[in-house]
């Protein structure tokens, strides 16, 4: 296994609230680069959890986490807010848009956060993307205006922008009915044959989580199965 | 220009909230437009006071000071280094008034920033008329020299001045004495001194000057007038009286003509140190007034941007997320505050000059027409002003502004996120 995209090395993690259980017991993961992985489990078995760790914005863990072959744990916030701005795109469960700008802004932030491009590439990178998902139409409403499918969507756009070296996603598919399910898992597909980007998303949908290239199972804070048997 | 996203983040967030922005910036507004409409009231009217004791005063008085014995005289004879201690020093008997004054007045006239200088004879008097008697002053003065320094012409209610120039035995009272005497133009007065003998003397004329103690007791009469009234020769000057051409140098300038002179040179600051402790005091009272609106208008802001983000915490966890820093969540809110503290500094700045323009039209002005009564409000239009107001307007808002933008930038990311 020549490239590592991420490593994660004896991840723990407890809950304080109400009392002091651990939700995530000593997990080792490795993703290579290009490989396009799937989450499963019960609900409440940690896997929200488990990729907020994973995704730099949670350091309460025990353990150690390498990005890129870059050590992760324990750098500053700031670094790790340029490491997530640059080479992370995350889709959230509840897709949070931010309803005071239109969708095509709402792309265009984190590339313009990132500053490489200028502000007329970025934009029309920005409808590339958008176009990719079929709501180009919808690029100057508010956010707040879109369905939840169509927010959805703009969402993995927007997480799509910086051409990031991972992409994670927690049930971003959740809101989409089986034709943009159909075109979210082509393109997440091309991304990792054709860019070599990196793809971890977590998923109930077993047709999704079988067509991808492995899948982890999860139970109660554990990794049941790393899913190398296929 | 290249905007940042910051600041189009910041804009986006003020927009869409315009009803809000708008109130906060409306106390920004009032609190630059109070300060901006204080300082020129305050500025107006000490100018204004300012003014009216030149009216009076000389920007500098040089006269004989009666002096207690000192070591000097002991150094030039004795010649050691040596400490003397004077025990119980005795007042020096000294001659009154200046020594050639007119040869004094020569030496200081050559100096270029005088403007004018004039001798005086002043007279501590008793003015009799019928049975009536009153304490007062007589200044002997050339009227046309004095004139030219006070606008004695500008006060006069009835007579004319140029007659003390050329009536015998004339005299120019205060319209106090006038009221308390019952004196007209053309009647007679008896003046009398400690020293010299009573003379009945013209009332040629009356003024006004505005200030009560002035008119009850102060007369002019000719300079020669004066040293007759005191039985005095025609080298006898009690004042040598100097306007700058920039009175507010009198404080430098008076040490230096006490050296050259040796007389005791009093500039207008020293004379009118009541007026200057007023003035203090009424810059504390305003500048506090300042301060509280200034402060209500902070909390404006600062309630506002708190209202944000306790709105938005999602979203900043969101712009956390995908890769913003502390720092520029801070920018993103401090900015937010900066614009409005602009927007209100400005409206502000316009309104603060409206104010004090209208005010400065408002007719207060007293019962009689007389040069040194106070017809209008008076305001400053004074430049400073108005960039203090904006500086501290903004000032104020970026400490309104940092303590919501700090909570903002510790918002953290998962703990929102996760719900
Ligand atoms: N803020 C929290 N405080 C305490 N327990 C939590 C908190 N968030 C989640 N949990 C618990 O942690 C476990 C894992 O949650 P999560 O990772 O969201 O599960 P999944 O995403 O697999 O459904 C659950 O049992 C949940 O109740
Ligand atoms: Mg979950």
């Amino acid at each position: 296994m020549a490239d590592i995209a991420l490593m994660a090395t004896g991840i723990t993690k407890y809950f304080h609230d109400p009392v002091t259980t651990p939700v995530l017991k000593n997990i080792a993961i490795d993703v290579a680069k290009g490989e396009f992985v799937s989450i499963v489990g019960k609900s409440g078995c940690g896997k929200s959890t488990l990729l907020y760790v994973l995704s730099t914005m949670d350091r309460d863990y025990e353990g150690n986490l390498e990005i890129n072959g870059v050590k992760a744990t324990g750098r500053s916030l700031n670094d790790l807010a340029q490491l997530r701005n640059e080479s992370i795109g995350f889709v959230f469960q509840f897709h949070y848009l931010l309803p005071d700008f239109n969708c095509l802004k709402n792309v265009m932030i984190p590339a313009l956060r990132l500053g490489k491009l200028s502000y007329k590439e970025v934009e029309s990178k920005a409808y590339e993307k958008l176009k990719m998902f079929g709501v180009e139409d919808q690029a100057l409403k508010r956010a707040d205006k879109l369905s939840g499918g169509q927010q959805q969507r703009v969402a993995i756009a927007r997480a799509l922008i910086n051409d990031p070296a991972i992409i994670m996603g927690d049930e971003p598919t959740g809101n989409l009915d089986s034709k943009n399910t159909g075109i979210v898992f082509d393109l997440f597909q091309k991304l990792t044959q054709e860019f070599h980007q990196t793809i971890i998303t977590v998923t109930h949908d077993e047709d999704f989580a079988r067509r991808s290239d492995r899948i982890i199972e999860m139970a109660d804070g554990e990794i049941k199965s790393h899913g190398r048997n296929k | 220009m290249k905007v940042s996203v910051n600041t189009e983040i910041a804009v986006t967030y003020l927009s869409s909230r315009k009803k809000q922005t708008l109130v906060a910036a409306m106390g920004v507004m009032f609190g630059v437009s109070m300060f901006i409409f204080m300082q020129s009231l305050m500025k107006g009217t000490n100018d204004y006071f300012e003014k009216m004791s030149f009216n009076t005063t000389p920007h500098i008085r040089l006269y004989s000071e009666n002096k207690v014995a000192d070591t000097h005289m002991m150094n030039n004879y004795l010649r050691d280094s040596s400490i003397k201690i004077l025990d119980n020093p005795k007042q020096l008997i000294q001659r009154q008034g200046i020594i050639n004054p007119y040869g004094v007045i020569n030496q200081i006239q050559r100096d270029t920033r005088v403007a004018a200088i004039t001798p005086q004879v002043t007279a501590n008097v008793i003015y009799t008329s019928g049975s009536v008697q009153l304490n007062g002053t007589v200044a002997g003065v050339n009227i046309t020299q004095e004139d030219k320094m006070f606008d004695v012409k500008g006060n006069m209610v009835t007579g004319n001045l140029e007659d003390l120039n050329h009536v015998n035995n004339s005299v120019l009272i205060g319209k106090g004495i006038a009221d308390k005497l019952s004196l007209h133009t053309g009647d007679n007065i008896t003046v009398g001194t400690g020293t010299g003998t009573p003379i009945v003397m013209r009332v040629i004329g009356i003024y006004s000057s505005g200030v009560k103690q002035v008119d009850e007791t102060k007369s002019y009469t000719n300079i020669t007038e004066a040293q007759n009234l005191l039985g005095k020769d025609r080298s006898y000057v009690t004042d040598i009286k100097i306007n700058l051409k920039d009175y507010n140098a009198a404080p430098d300038v008076a040490p230096e003509l006490e050296t050259i002179t040796g007389y005791k040179a009093e500039d207008w600051v020293q004379a009118n140190s009541t007026l200057k402790t007023a003035f203090k005091i009424r810059a504390m009272i305003l500048n506090s007034v300042v301060g509280v609106i200034l402060l209500v208008a902070g909390f404006g802001i600062y309630n506002i941007l708190n209202m944000t983000i306790y709105e938005k915490i999602k979203e900043i966890a969101i712009l956390k997320a995908i890769g913003f820093s502390g720092a520029s969540v801070i920018s993103i809110f401090l900015q937010q505050a900066i614009y409005i503290g602009i927007m209100g500094g400005i409206i502000g700045v316009f309104f603060g000059f409206l104010t004090s323009y209208g005010f400065s039209k408002l007719y207060i002005g007293g019962s009689a027409p007389v040069g040194g009564t106070l017809n209008y409000i008076p305001m400053s239009f004074y430049m400073p002003h108005y960039v203090e107001a904006i500086v501290f307007g903004i000032l104020t808002t970026i400490a309104a502004g940092y303590f919501p933008a700090r909570k903002a930038s510790r918002v953290d990311p998962v703990t929102i996120i996760r719900g």
